[in-house]
Order: structure tokens, then sequence, then C-alpha cells
């Protein structure tokens, strides 16, 4: 079992985030790195997702989730990261960064590492964010949750399947639970555009012929017991349901897929400023919070498309972490404030340092189904698009040398606009 | 099976009820056609322990509330129920409300009610900072507290439990039996007769139709759902206390609280149907409670919403308890019609039963003392709520307490074996119990775990487990199974 004397780089999270930001921190020369996971093998949710479509830009290959991360849990290892699964962070101090954490044969442990790399990635939103009325009976579950059961257990929640929402787990969960042998009457979207990426609407609706129902929702659960089955409706502009447009589908099962919400318990405990918009720390490209020892990657930040991102992101968090730990990052760092424009729904990091060259992830309000343009004013970046929908993520490129060049630079202003 | 006393319902009435009989040397039955408790009325209520100034006094209402709110306070301890002491506000908004406000001070001075005063909008806003700028007076009632219902129920049926009662879970009362001379003699249930010289109709929602299988129709339950938000627990400390509204004649009106678990709650309405299980919520009903909410707080912060949910009480067109023996046949006893302030008043109710009893039905069952009777039971430990060193200490009797099974609200396996061992049987069953799935993912990570952990236990097939009882299976067959059905047709 590991020292808990002299952690320089602590991780709480062993899925793709955190693994990387394991190897980052000892690549930049952090002597004792380790990774905390509640769960009792390592990987996060990405041990469920048995698809393949992950680590096409790393690894240029087409893997499933458990063999991408089986490739980065390698790496940390050999390069010396200690894992520790089973393994409960209840607590972190404001006060001095103290970690407490409970594992069954290590008891309860207050950890003070030198510093600290938040990567607890996300929880989706469940039945009772949206209140839809209604009984309360079993078939009800997360796209996640059935994923859980259906890729895990070897079970099936059930065998006539209704899909509320269009986020990716939900998009992927409507193809898993036709090769698994239910049906799947159609995915039922309250925005006029779906939540997921394009290639998912494709690969796992029109591949299997899945409707896909634009502003509409469910508006009544039945059913006491089991669920009977739902009431769906068109909804208007201000997303009220329309009188007169409800239709009763028959099904079993109802698989909410209505968006994922970082998970943050712990940094608000840790005192950390929060972005109410992403629901993740504010933070700059370094990817250092408002507490300087702790920094945050992945869906704890900001909710990725792409797993390669996230990994991405973790090994910047480890290696600055490290470099933090080495006395490395100035504490007067130059901070720019980066703004939203007008059509960024949300974006992170919040600020740029010009340390280095970082990319800043954005999301747009509304879509745009022709060609446009993102940027970064003044003049630090344009790129062409052929669309930009709310369910991709887009990126913005700023050069540390573009930074320097400016040493006047007050604010960033980014953007996402037709040409 | 042969029973002294046999107790329909294991609401929080009949558990109160099983509880008080068992300090008597009684072999007791405790029939619920639910799978867990508590499962009607006393499942979904605003888990409220009444200050006791809002019935009119010569009311079994008044009659049961004060002394109901007093042993509460000493059962809390008794039986380790977690209760928010807390105190309630009755909110005024203008001068006719103040007015209002004076009655029931006054009233509540008539009924026994201690500490009440009526105090100005600006002292309410020291102590509840967030509540709305128009309210202009509030009724303070220091002795209401917030109870955690879940708990109080499974304590007081454990409690009998110890001391001897016996609990039938899904064994739903079909009817009544009667000896040669007409007088009862026992229950028909789904799983069998129950003989008894004594039936206590503890029944609920149902009370109506149980009393009639005695002949009883003197009173008629309209079930009247009560529709309620749950916040999560990132909202503590918003709300401290109960908030009502001034009384319409609808009801109580729509509340604000904090539930004893730290929750902000909102809730409920008042629907009368003719449905007894309709549970479930409506859109208008939702949108009710929603402005009710805002008009008392007018930041509620409804996007921490977790849950809603709904009940159903069991008022009658008396707007009283309907409690007493029955002349004829003999041997049976109502405890009907119990709804708000029921939560509060059922441990008073309980000992007026048991009075009735000796006073009424001593022909048929004798009160003698229970010398062993054991007034304590200990909860579940919550982990949640524990030092570190308290945390270790457990740890190290027993280190299933380390592993963590609901993230959002830090319950432990320990405590899922223990609700197991206590008899949870289902995934809600635990998270009454435990609260394991209570909060903001609403189980969507611990569900698969707690069902895991049953299965395991109980050595049943994961797919048998079931969230709460009857037809509700969390899974419905092993993945590709209906792929193979489909290549047979």
């Amino acid at each position: 079992m590991g020292n808990n004397k002299n952690i320089d780089v602590l991780i709480i999270g062993a899925g793709p985030a955190g693994v990387a930001a394991g190897i980052g921190a000892k690549k930049e020369g952090a002597e004792n790195v380790v990774v905390l996971e509640r769960d009792w093998d390592l990987g996060g949710i990405l041990q469920q997702c048995i698809h393949t479509g992950f680590g096409l830009r790393i690894f240029r290959e087409e893997l499933t989730g458990p063999e991408y991360m089986h490739r980065f849990i390698t790496e940390a290892r050999e390069a010396g990261v200690e894992f520790r699964a089973d393994t409960m962070v209840f607590k972190i101090d404001k006060e001095n960064n103290s970690v407490w954490t409970m594992n069954k044969e290590r008891g309860i442990e207050c950890l003070n590492p030198k510093s600290i790399v938040l990567a607890m990635g996300c929880r989706e939103r469940p039945l009772g964010a949206i209140h839809i009325p209604g009984t309360r009976p079993s078939g009800i579950y997360t796209a996640g949750t059935a994923k859980h059961f259906v890729n895990k257990e070897g079970c099936m929640p059930g065998k006539r399947v209704v899909i509320l929402g269009s986020d990716n787990i939900g998009l992927i969960m409507a193809r898993r639970m036709i090769l698994e042998g239910a049906e799947v009457e159609g995915v039922y979207e309250m925005m006029s555009w779906p939540g997921g990426l394009r290639r998912n609407i494709a690969q796992c609706l029109d591949d299997y012929g899945i409707p896909l129902h634009l502003k509409m929702t469910v508006t009544k659960i039945h059913g006491a017991d089991r669920l009977e089955g739902v009431t769906v409706a068109e909804v208007d502009d201000n997303m009220t349901p329309i009188k007169g447009t409800e239709r009763f589908i028959e099904c079993d099962t109802l698989l909410l897929a209505i968006g994922l919400i970082p998970e943050n318990e712990l940094s608000k405990m840790a005192g950390i400023e929060i972005d109410p918009v992403t629901g993740g720390p504010v933070v700059n490209d370094l990817l250092q919070t408002s507490n300087p020892a702790v920094f945050a990657a992945g869906n704890v930040v900001i909710v990725y498309d792409l797993v390669d991102k996230v990994s991405d992101e973790g090994l910047i968090a480890g290696a600055n972490a490290a470099k933090f730990v080495a006395g490395k990052i100035s504490p007067d760092i130059k901070k720019i404030p980066v703004k939203g424009g007008q059509n960024v729904r949300l974006f992170s990091p919040q600020f740029i340092t010009g340390e280095k060259d970082a990319i800043i992830y954005l999301r747009v309000t509304h879509p745009i189904e022709r060609a446009c343009k993102v940027t970064a004013e003044p003049g630090l970046y344009t790129q062409r698009l052929r669309y930009a929908r709310p369910g991709e993520m887009n990126e913005a490129r700023i050069k540390a040398s573009a930074i320097k060049a400016n040493p006047n630079l007050k604010e960033i202003t980014i953007d996402i606009q037709p040409m | 099976m042969n029973y002294d006393v046999i107790i329909i319902g294991a609401g929080v009435t009949g558990a109160a009820i099983a509880r008080e009989l068992s300090k008597y040397k009684l072999k007791i039955a405790v029939l619920d056609k639910a799978s867990e408790l508590p499962s009607g009325a006393s499942r979904a209520n605003s888990s409220m322990i009444h200050g006791g100034f809002d019935d009119k006094p010569g009311t079994l209402k008044t009659k049961f509330c004060v002394p109901g709110n007093k042993l509460w306070h000493k059962l809390k301890d008794e039986l380790d129920i977690n209760v928010n002491e807390c105190g309630s506000y009755v909110c005024a908004f203008d001068d006719k409300e103040i007015n209002h406000l004076e009655k029931l001070l006054e009233q509540g001075k008539n009924n026994g009610v201690p500490g009440l005063e009526i105090i100005s909008g600006d002292k309410l806003r020291e102590k509840e900072p967030n509540v709305s700028r128009e309210i202009v007076a509030a009724l303070w009632s220091p002795e209401a507290a917030i109870i955690n219902n879940f708990e109080a129920v499974n304590a007081l049926i454990e409690s009998a439990k110890i001391n001897g009662a016996e609990l039938f879970l899904e064994t739903l009362a079909t009817g009544l039996l009667f000896d040669e001379k007409n007088n009862i003699r026992g229950v028909t249930t789904n799983k069998g007769d129950f003989i008894a010289p004594v039936v206590i109709n503890a029944g609920g929602v149902h009370s109506g139709e149980i009393a009639k299988w005695a002949g009883d129709t003197s009173f008629k339950i309209i079930p009247t759902k009560g529709e309620y938000f749950l916040l999560d627990r990132t909202a503590q400390g918003f709300i401290h206390s109960f908030l009502f509204s001034c009384p319409s004649k609808a009801g109580k009106g729509i509340t604000v609280l904090q539930t004893a678990e730290g929750n902000l709650m909102s809730g409920p309405t008042a629907t009368e149907q003719d449905d007894p299980e309709d549970k479930s919520t409506t859109a208008e009903g939702l949108a009710e409670v929603l402005k009710g909410a805002r008009r008392l707080v007018p930041d509620f912060p409804i996007e921490l919403n977790v849950t809603t949910f709904a009940g159903v009480r069991a008022n009658t067109e008396s707007g009283d308890f309907e409690i007493g023996v029955l002349k004829n046949p003999r041997g049976f006893v109502n405890a009907a019609g119990i709804k708000s302030p029921g939560f509060t008043s059922s441990p008073a109710i309980a000992e007026y039963i048991a009075e009735l009893l000796k006073e009424e039905l001593s022909d048929r069952i004798k009160l003698t003392p229970n010398e062993k009777f054991i007034p304590e039971r200990k909860n579940i430990p919550r982990f949640l709520h524990m030092s570190m060193d308290e945390r270790e200490k457990l740890i190290k009797k027993d280190p299933t307490y380390a592993q963590i099974v609901c993230r959002c609200e830090t319950v432990t396996e320990g405590q899922v074996l223990e609700a197991i061992r206590r008899g949870a049987r289902t995934i809600s069953a635990v998270k009454m119990m435990t609260r394991a799935g209570a909060g903001r993912c609403q189980g969507g990570f611990c569900c698969p775990r707690v069902a895991e952990i049953l299965s395991r236990e109980l050595n049943i097939p994961l797919d048998e487990i079931t969230r709460h009882g009857g037809d509700s299976k969390l899974l419905v067959g092993k993945t590709k199974e209906f792929l193979l059905e489909k290549g047979a047709e």
C-alpha cells in the first residue's frame, strides 16, 4: 500500500480525465502521484461503454470504452502512478486542502497532498429535474443506469422502450436496446435540434430506423407498479405542451437522456468557484481553479462530446499540478478573462494565461446550419465551419505568441456567427 | 393463526397502536398490503409534527394533536427517530390574515399549545431571510417539528416487533370473520385467515371500506390527493423551519419546509378524487404547488428539484377522525379517517385505543402489562451525520461501513445490509430505511448496486428484485432473451 506522506499530486477520479492527469503529472516529474477511485474498478463510466468509437483521434483506431481505458491505465501504471480503487473522498477541507478518504482496508484517512486534480466527471439529470406528471412505476431509468444493467449485468430493463431526450448516452442506448432484443418506439426531444452528435444520430437511430421526434416531450407517466405507457405531446416555442397533440404510447421502459451535470459537490465543499453556466469550476487554460493548488479536468469542468478531448485536458491538468508542486507556476500569473459572444451558451476555460497555446471549448446557443465561423477577438483566431450545433463542442485555439504580442489585452471575446 | 388482536394497516396509526399494545402481554398481528413501510398516506405527507392550534376545541383532532406532539418529542429519543425541532410559522399577508392569526393564537391557547406568539414580518425574516417581503406577520409555534416519517413508522413497527408483535407484509385484508353470535372472529386475507377476537381498523384511505365490512356505514372516506415537490439537500438552510400560509376552505394551503433530512419541500394540494390508490402527480397540481411556494418564498429554487410525488389522505365528511369501539359486532375498533394532524396525533390515538380496549372490550381481550417491555430501539447508523471519530469506530467494528453505496447521501454498504436484516426486500424499502437513492441522482448510480446487494443477500436472481413489490420488477429478463423469442417466431 502506498505512502500517504508527501503526495505530490492527488487525483480524484480514475475515469479518462483522472488517469490522463496521472500520466501528465508523472511526465512532468511529480514523484508521488495517487489516483483515487470510488468504484471497484478503474476507468469511470467508460467501463460500461462497450460500443466502439473511442480513441479515433488519439490512437487512430476505433476502440471500445474499456479498451481505450486499458491503454491509458497501463501507461499510467508503467509511469508509476498509484491507483486506489474502492476509495471514496467525502470531504475536502477548505482551509488546508486536506482530503478525507475512506476504504474498506485502509479505513478513514486524511491526506495532505501538495496539489489536487478534480476529475470526478459528471452525472445524468434525473426525472425530478423535469417534473413530468404521473405515477412513479418501475421501468424509468436514466440511459446510463440502463446501460449499466445491460452492459455490465447482462439484464434487460424492458422490452418496449421510449427515450426522452437525445443526448449521446440516449442515442447509444437506443441502438443497444435494439441489438439486445428490445423495441425502441422513438426518441423524443423537446428542442428543435438533437442533443447528441450527428454521427450518433446516423449510426444509432437512422441505421436502425428509430424515429427522432423533435419539439416533443413526455407529458405524463402511466402505470402503478410497472410502467404501462407514456403520453407524448408537441411543445411550443416556450417548451409548453400543445393541447390536442397528445398521443399515448404503450411501453414498459422510459429512458432519460436529458443531459449531464458536472459533479462538483466536493469542489463546492473545497470552496472552489463554480461557473453557474457550465456547472463546473472556473479555470484558466492551465486548468487551475480559483484555489491555486487545485486543478480540474474533463467533464467535471464542462461536458465534452469526445473522450479524446477529456484525456487531452487530463494530461494538461496533471502536468500543471506537477509544475505547481515544483514551484513553476507563478502566483501572479496573468489571467485574461474570456467572454462569450451572443451565440455562445457555455465555454471553458474562463481565463487565458498566455503561458502556452490554449484551446477554448465552446457550445453555441442556436444551431447554424450553414457556413459560419468561430472567432476569438481581438483578432486571435478565426476558423470557418460548415455548421455549428449545440450538441457538438467547438474550439477556439489561442496561440501563446499572440497573447504575448498584445501586452495590453484586457479581454478575449469568443463567438460563432454565420459567415 | 390465532392472535389476541389484529391491526389492519401499518401506517403511522397502525404502527403506533401496535407499539402501544406491545406494552401488554398480547399476541399482535399487524397486516399491510404493501411490500414495504410506510406505503400509504404515512409515506407521502408533509412530515409535520403540528403544534395543535389548527383545530377547534372539542374535536378528536384537538384532543389528540397536542398530547401527540408531546409524545413525539419523547419518542424521538426512545426510538431514535430523526426529528428537526424547528417550530413552525403561519404567515399572514394582510390585516385580514392577521385577524386569522389572532384567532388561531386564541384557539391554540385554549387547546393548551405552549409558546405561541405572533411576530412581525421583519422578525420572521431575521430567522428566515428568504421568505417573501410581503409577509406582514406570522404565528410562531415553537413546539412544532418536522419528522423523518419513513424512520418514524419503521421505528414504531420495529419497537413493536422487538416486543413480540408480528408484521405481515403483502397481506391484503379482504374481509372479516364472524363467530356464531356475529361477533368478530378474525380477518380474511390473500395469505389466509387470521383469527382474533379484536380487530383494529387502521386502514387509512381504505378505512371506510373496512368499516363497512363490520356493518359500520356511519362515515365515508373522501380520498384527497396532495402533491409535492422535493428538492436536493444543496438547498439546505434556504428555509430552516415549516412555513404555512393562512388556511383556506381547501385545507391548510401550500406550505414550504425543510425536511428532517435537510431537503427543501413544498406542497400539498388538496384534490378530492374517487380512487384511493391514484398517487399520480398532475401538471395542474404541481403548478399550484409552485405558485404557492413562490408566494411564501419568492426565490424557491425549483431548479434543484429531485422528485415530485403525491399522497392520498383519508379525509372524512365530518372533517374529524373516526375513532371508537363498535357496539355491534363486538370486537371491532375504528382508528379511521386519520389525516392531518394524524401523524402528530398517532401516539396519543394509540394510548387512547389501549384505554378503549380496557374499558369497552375487557370481555374479549385482557391488557396485562408486559414487564419485559423494552422501550428503546436504535436506528440504522446514519453515516452521513456521524463525526469522523464515530465513523472510524464503526468501520473498525464492521468494515462494510467503509464501502459507499449511495454517493449523494453518503450511505454505506453496512447500512444497506442492516436494512435488509431488518426486513427490507425492495429498492424503495432500502431507500426509506437508509436514504440510499434519495439524493440528487435519484438512484442513478446506487440503484444497480442496491439491487445487487439485495440479490446477493436474499439469494434471489437480480431480475427478481422489485422497486416497490408487486409487479414492479426492475428488469424483465436477460439480454438477447427476446431476440431468441423473436427468432422462434
